[in-house]
């Protein structure tokens, strides 16, 4: 991939792009994360010592306190458990992009955790609680590739 | 050992500028003219004051006690966190005197129109501690975890509110018209005739939410005072003394994290684990209480309240609201008898420890006849959450 513009909206009903600094936001503990999705692989931030899952892979595990963080493979696919659907710019610049529908998905194995992202490829109407989703994936630039979630 | 029953609630005071008409006075100047104001209904003075005891967001207890001439201050500190509201200021307070520090104890609670803000806003809009950086933000600015949760564009505390009130719908399958119902009831509480119609034909800006689920923002400056001291000496002050029966603060923290929290516990308010500490230190449970005044910076927080308060079972809270149980004019357990900050403007929850104390002393414009114990809850947004029960002497 080059650092051309991507185009703007590679999904139907995609949120306003992120900040660009977003593409520098990373430390050692989730680089691993923006690897595996630049080569469209979904993987979850999981304790190395007690095997809880974790998000956002902040520094310690909630169960055991452990700083030892590893990530699990993911087959990329999942359920909304919640969503909402933003029909108002609450900020100027989203005025292009509503409406969008941020999502909380529970990604098939890796139970305890939510991805948090959104739902495109998909009518505001027929976003359900429940629904079976698949990630696709967005190349923002050669750092930044985020996960959004289509109808499975 | 607890501090049930041993602090009262003795002064009140409020004060309010329009934006424009401040005349110079910053929000720190209104807080000390709630001050005097709260002081002077109690029948003390500003040298009287020995701690002072808030919630977050009113600036910092030791310097105002010192631009107010205080002779010595013996507590100071304030409740972290979110906007808290005025039932956790009166634990803290309660906490101090009971704690031994001083008599005599000052909450303040202020609120702002930002000075750039347009008007017409509401509660929809204001940012999101998760998604701005608040949650995980550090010293040096946002940490990497935000990279998690920034780009899904979660973008204001309206749409936090709407991601865990889209799930409690979901899972009980409720219908908007209950949270239309929320509505209808506290605007009615406060004199104001909407129907459901006119609820329902308001365009939805976060589905589920439109903007009447939110509260309008304060249009000036503001600022509330209570004042709070041993049950004896509040014997011979000069109000009738409302006694703080419970206190409790704290909360499940996982509630607090970005959309993590347990599937058993999402779609609530978080309040569930306050409600029963404030219980157990009480002795008693819901059918005891008079007058129910809810924390309300959103329509679907009531609804969830209602339930983790152990009013309504899971789930039945819309139905309870539309069977018209929580009006002040003969339902079942009155809610925000003085019609919430929906019906008014995000004051962070005050007007309901103003409204609790009112209809203690049975002087609420809406008095909920005999009165005798008051429910008063703050934010259901990041721990701590905090709630108290009060009553009369």
């Amino acid at each position: 991939m080059t650092t051309t513009e991507p185009a703007a909206k590679p999904f139907k009903n995609m949120p306003p792009p992120p900040p660009s600094f977003l593409g520098s936001l990373v430390d050692e503990r989730t680089q691993p994360f923006w690897d595996a999705a630049k080569r469209e692989q979904l993987v979850a931030p999981k304790c190395s010592n007690c095997g809880t899952f974790r998000m956002p892979p902040s520094r310690f595990c909630t169960n055991c306190l452990s700083m030892d963080l590893e990530y699990e493979p993911l087959p990329g696919t999942g359920t909304v458990f919640t969503f909402i659907i933003v029909r108002h710019p609450l900020n100027p610049r989203a005025a292009d992009f509503v409406p969008f529908m941020p999502a909380a998905i529970d990604a098939d194995g890796a139970p305890g955790m939510r991805f948090i992202s959104n739902v495109v490829e998909c009518e505001p109407e027929d976003v359900k609680i429940g629904m079976k989703v698949k990630v696709v994936w967005n190349h923002v630039s050669d750092t930044l590739t985020l996960p959004f979630w289509a109808p499975a | 050992m607890s501090l049930k029953d041993k602090v009262a609630v003795v002064g009140l005071g409020m004060t309010y500028v329009a934006r424009g008409e401040d005349a110079g006075l910053a929000v720190g100047d209104l807080a000390i003219l709630a001050a005097e104001a709260a002081l002077n209904e109690a029948g003390l003075g500003h040298k009287d004051l020995e701690n002072f005891a808030w919630a977050s967001g009113a600036g910092d207890p030791g310097g105002m006690a010192a631009t107010m001439g205080v002779p010595e201050v013996m507590f100071a500190a304030n409740l972290t966190s979110g906007p808290g509201g005025g039932a956790g200021a009166l634990g803290l307070a309660a906490s101090s005197i009971v704690g031994g520090f001083g008599d005599v104890c000052l909450s303040i609670i202020t609120a702002q129109t930002a000075p750039k803000r347009p008007t017409g806003t509401s509660s929809v809009f204001r940012a999101n501690p998760v998604a701005g950086g608040g949650a995980y933000g550090g010293p040096t600015g946002p940490q990497p975890e935000e990279a998690f949760v920034a780009p899904a564009s979660i973008s204001s505390q309206g749409a936090t509110t709407a991601m865990i009130a889209n799930r409690y719908l979901h899972e009980h399958g409720v219908p908007r018209e209950h949270l239309g119902a929320v509505v209808v009831s506290q605007r009615a509480n406060a004199g104001d005739a909407l129907t459901l119609e006119e609820y329902l034909r308001s365009p939805l800006i976060v589905g589920p939410l439109s903007a009447l689920d939110c509260t309008p923002d304060l249009e000036g400056g503001f600022a509330a005072a209570v004042i709070t001291t041993t049950v004896e000496r509040a014997r011979d002050l000069a109000q009738p003394p409302i006694i703080i029966t419970a206190a409790a603060t704290g909360g499940t923290p996982s509630h607090a994290t970005a959309f993590q929290m347990p599937s058993d516990t999402f779609g609530s308010s978080g309040h569930r684990a306050v409600a029963a500490d404030l219980y157990a230190m009480a002795g008693m449970g819901p059918d005891d209480i008079d007058v129910a005044l809810l924390y309300d910076d959103f329509s679907p927080m009531v609804l969830m309240q209602l339930e983790d308060y152990g009013f309504c079972g899971a789930g039945e809270a819309g139905a309870f609201v539309a069977g018209g149980n929580t009006s002040v004019r003969g339902g079942k357990i009155p809610v925000n008898t003085h019609g919430g900050n929906l019906s008014s403007a995000y004051v962070r929850g005050i007007t309901h420890v103003f409204e609790a104390v009112q209809q203690l002393r049975g002087t609420a414009t809406n008095q909920v006849d005999g009165a005798q114990f008051a429910l008063v809850t703050g934010s259901p947004a990041t721990i701590p959450l905090s709630a108290v029960i009060l009553r009369k002497a």
